[in-house]
């Protein structure tokens, strides 16, 4: 009483008040931190756990949609992954596997595809995973009322019947071999149809995913964190943990600092210079994971100075690859080899441009272009260590004689000039990645087409040879998987030796795990698999 | 009084109006084709055009305007391109966090700045006053990204005394606050060091200490009540900024404010979402600059409105 009258006397009293609950606010919040933990001790054996167990993931991305059906971003569709599955699963290796369907039948006139479902699937509602639900969801997926930015994947998608509650058909337009690659996707996830008319969704607007999956959708605090819990009813191996948080935390040295600090278990790409030290470090594990991501530079094909294809050839002659991996990339990646990932279905090794300076220069001076300068472009923080390998890049052109200027700028800026229109289009070299959303050349090949120059499309290096048009037509098409493999061999190749690209590497995906866990692996597909993940 | 306050409210409705007018056109002028953006380098033509036809892009520009200010009047924001969601809902999912981490962080930096300019005004060409000095320089020289991390290595990594990112524990928001008030501390301080030590230069103060007034009687009620005009200025100047979101902090803290918000949104170019959250932070800086000439009156009687 007396302190109280003491500070209202005083005219600093509302000073020494306003302290007093800045430091009390403070020392609440003490009270609540998380309990310690020690990264650099040695993994211990598990205990049983005394309460609910919970797996923690930091992203660096918040979520734009929880509709898989609207999914543009892989690590969001990774989150959902969790939640909602397709027909068609991949395997570590990038096979085809089953998911929703224990069996598929190509016709053989490729028109259609009939599936198997699994029996006594029931969604995260209590609902059955049946036909109708499958076809639901593809009617829905295919709905342009839907925001779908990657349905064109499922365009040659005629109807879809449910021929009987376990059997559902998907009928085609046209062949198109590439479809059950496909179904792999995040996109063409099942989910419940009596979902879309509750818990506050709707058919254009579905915000709380109820599908298939081990954990159903419990929570989340836009640009804080997910949380999922374990679905008791799951038809599949029951995970270990109880649920799973996905904390959003954008800056990589903070998600590495939530790992060595043991508040988090998993993160996904760190910064890539702490690469080395964090596989020194025995309280973490550092998976470089094989991706589908392919890093290039892509060369204005249109442009007078790139026109002859011995200039484009002596450009990959003139960049060691290897060297720029182990130090600029710390390893995280891996030489290409053909002019896509290995994973992909029709992926052909072609032969590599090895490091050649001296052949560089002499395909330069065969084609007459001395002291070259070229525009180089390159984002910044969009690829692993980017515009550092640009850097690097534009060093060894340099030694060939070739002066290339990089230049960087903000994402929307960057795509908006490398996909002007020809006769607007003023860039001549530019740093670009491209990882298909599923594993077949079909979607990796597109950036060799005419069809898909600017402004159409993504082929950003104007690309143009009707040989390879008309063979990857072909090959989209053809239902036999070794003539299709075949077709794309030959494309490859010849892409590979017209060199509209510098062909650089295919990126990593580098996942850092507490070495108190075990069971996190990786898909192909650039995602990482810790569904299964247990303690030590 | 009431009269003053309706004809700033009067103002600020004018002043939003331009603002609304001014973001919708610089958004625009953004290099880049924000369907394409949102839709991602996969989608084909015709899904980008889909999106470009949603976001209204295809209509002509005065026409877009009209549709986004006849909402606006109305307290639509419009929806979000990015996430299909309305703007006013993401905004207000975000904003009580950017609200705590300010009013925290301003309340830390006010309390410990005024303290701290205080001892330094009073104890002139001392070595206290020289440590606050290089105190207050550091403050302002340190980039917050390098302090965020600093204090999420000692406190989270080293000590695990607490959360190093996010905002799902009380805790959560000591170091964020610590490391958004360091600057802000910085400036009062000086500012209440300058502005104190002027004012006990005043013939008047040399009176009341003539007359026996006691030291803290003569600094606090004679001295720092003059003094808080500027000092005020500066707070609310501090407090304006950060309600519209401190990107670095909330960047390195991983913490769902305002400021990332809207950097992602730029960065997507999703535009309704760039422009609600600029009409909001407009608005909060407006309503907050109203409080501090208010509390010019309540600090110094000579201030009248007209």
């Amino acid at each position: 009483m007396n302190l109280l009258l003491g500070l209202r006397r005083h005219r600093s009293g509302p000073m020494l008040g306003a302290g007093l609950l800045v430091l009390s606010l403070l020392l609440s919040a003490c009270g609540s931190a998380p309990a310690p933990a020690s990264p650099s001790a040695a993994p211990a054996p598990t205990p049983a756990p005394a309460g609910p167990t919970s797996f923690r993931i930091a992203i660096g991305v918040d979520l734009d949609s929880t509709d898989p059906a609207g999914q543009t971003t892989t690590t969001v569709s990774n989150l959902l992954d969790y939640a909602v599955e397709t027909l068609v699963k991949l395997d570590k290796d990038g096979n085809l596997k089953p998911g929703l369907a224990d069996t598929w039948q190509v016709a053989g006139d490729g028109l259609s595809i009939t599936f198997k479902l699994h029996s006594g699937v029931k969604f995260q509602d209590g609902t059955a995973m049946d036909a109708n639900a499958v076809k639901f969801s593809f009617d829905r997926l295919l709905n342009p009322d839907v925001k779908s930015p990657q349905r064109s994947t499922f365009n040659s998608i005629k109807s879809v019947d449910a021929v009987d509650p376990a059997t559902v058909r998907l009928n085609l337009k046209e062949p198109a071999p590439y479809l059950l690659a496909g179904l792999t996707a995040t996109t063409s996830a099942v989910i419940s149809p009596a979902s879309v008319t509750a818990g506050g969704n709707t058919m254009t607007n579905y915000t709380t995913p109820v599908g298939t999956g081990p954990y159903s959708f419990k929570e989340y605090v836009k640009g804080s964190k997910v949380t999922l819990e374990k679905f008791k009813d799951y038809w599949g191996a029951k995970p270990y943990y109880d649920s799973v948080v996905f904390s959003i935390v954008p800056e990589a040295g903070t998600r590495e600092t939530l790992l060595q600090a043991g508040q988090v278990d998993m993160i996904i790409l760190p910064n890539t210079p702490d690469i080395p030290a964090l596989q020194k470090n025995p309280a973490v594990k550092v998976l470089l994971a094989s991706s589908n991501r392919t890093i290039f530079v892509a060369l204005n094909t249109r442009d007078a100075a790139l026109q002859d294809p011995r200039v484009r050839q002596a450009l990959n002659y003139a960049v060691n690859k290897e060297d720029i991996i182990k130090n600029v990339l710390f390893g995280a990646a891996e030489p290409m080899q053909g002019p896509m990932a290995p994973s992909l279905f029709g992926y052909c090794q072609t032969n590599a441009y090895p490091y050649d300076p001296d052949k560089a220069k002499s395909l330069l001076q065969q084609a007459g272009a001395t002291n070259l300068s070229l525009k180089f472009m390159s984002p910044t923080g969009r690829y692993v260590q980017d515009f550092q390998a640009a850097q690097a890049i534009a060093g060894y052109l340099d030694k060939v004689g070739v002066k290339a200027q990089v230049s960087t700028s903000d994402w929307p800026s960057y795509v908006g000039a490398i996909t002007a229109p020809p006769d607007k289009n003023a860039t001549q070299m530019h740093v670009l990645g491209w990882a298909p959303s599923f594993l077949d050349a079909q979607q990796a090949m597109v950036q060799f087409q005419t069809d898909n120059n600017p402004p159409k499309g993504l082929a950003t290096s104007f690309y143009s040879n009707a040989q390879v048009d008309s063979t990857l037509a072909q090959a989209a098409k053809e239902v036999n998987p070794d003539k299709r493999k075949q077709l794309y061999c030959d494309a490859e190749k010849q892409v590979w030796s017209d060199a509209p690209w510098i062909f650089l590497w295919v990126q990593s995906f580098p996942i850092v795990y507490s070495a108190k866990v075990t069971g996190v692996s990786f898909l192909p597909n650039e995602k990482f698999d810790a569904i299964y993940a247990k303690p030590q | 009084m009431r009269r003053y306050i309706a004809q700033r409210m009067a103002a600020a409705l004018v002043t939003l109006i331009g603002v609304s007018l001014l973001i919708f056109m610089l958004v625009r002028l953004l290099p880049g084709d924000p369907a394409r953006v949102i839709a991602g380098l996969l989608a084909d033509e015709r899904e980008v055009e889909r999106i470009r036809v949603q976001m209204g892009l295809n209509r002509p520009l005065p026409q877009q305007y009209a549709l986004f200010f006849t909402h606006f009047i109305r307290g639509d924001l419009g929806t979000s391109a990015r996430t299909g969601q309305p703007v006013l809902k993401e905004l207000l999912a975000r904003m009580p966090y950017s609200l705590e981490l300010a009013a925290v962080s301003t309340l830390l930096a006010v309390v410990v700045g005024v303290a701290a300019g205080v001892l330094a005004a009073t104890r002139r060409n001392t070595p206290l006053d020289y440590l606050i000095s290089l105190g207050t320089l550091i403050g302002i020289s340190m980039p917050v990204y390098w302090l965020g991390l600093l204090l999420i290595i000692l406190f989270a990594v080293k000590l695990h005394w607490l959360p190093a990112a996010g905002a799902d524990q009380p805790a959560s928001l000591i170091l964020p606050a610590l490391t958004l008030a360091a600057f802000s501390v910085a400036l009062i301080t000086r500012m209440t060091r300058a502005s104190l030590f002027d004012v006990l230069g005043q013939d008047y103060i040399r009176t009341a200490r003539a007359k026996g007034v006691a030291q803290r009687v003569v600094v606090y009620r004679h001295g720092l009540r003059n003094a808080m005009v500027p000092i005020v200025t500066v707070i609310g100047l501090q407090l304006g900024g950060l309600v519209g979101g401190a990107v670095l902090t909330e960047t390195v803290f991983g913490w769902p404010g305002l400021g990332q918000l809207l950097v992602n949104s730029i960065f997507s170019r999703d535009f309704p979402m760039v422009q609600g959250l600029v009409l909001t932070a407009a608005g909060m800086i407006i309503l907050i600059n109203l409080g501090v000439d208010l509390f010019y009156a309540y600090v110094d009687p000579r201030i009248h409105f007209s």
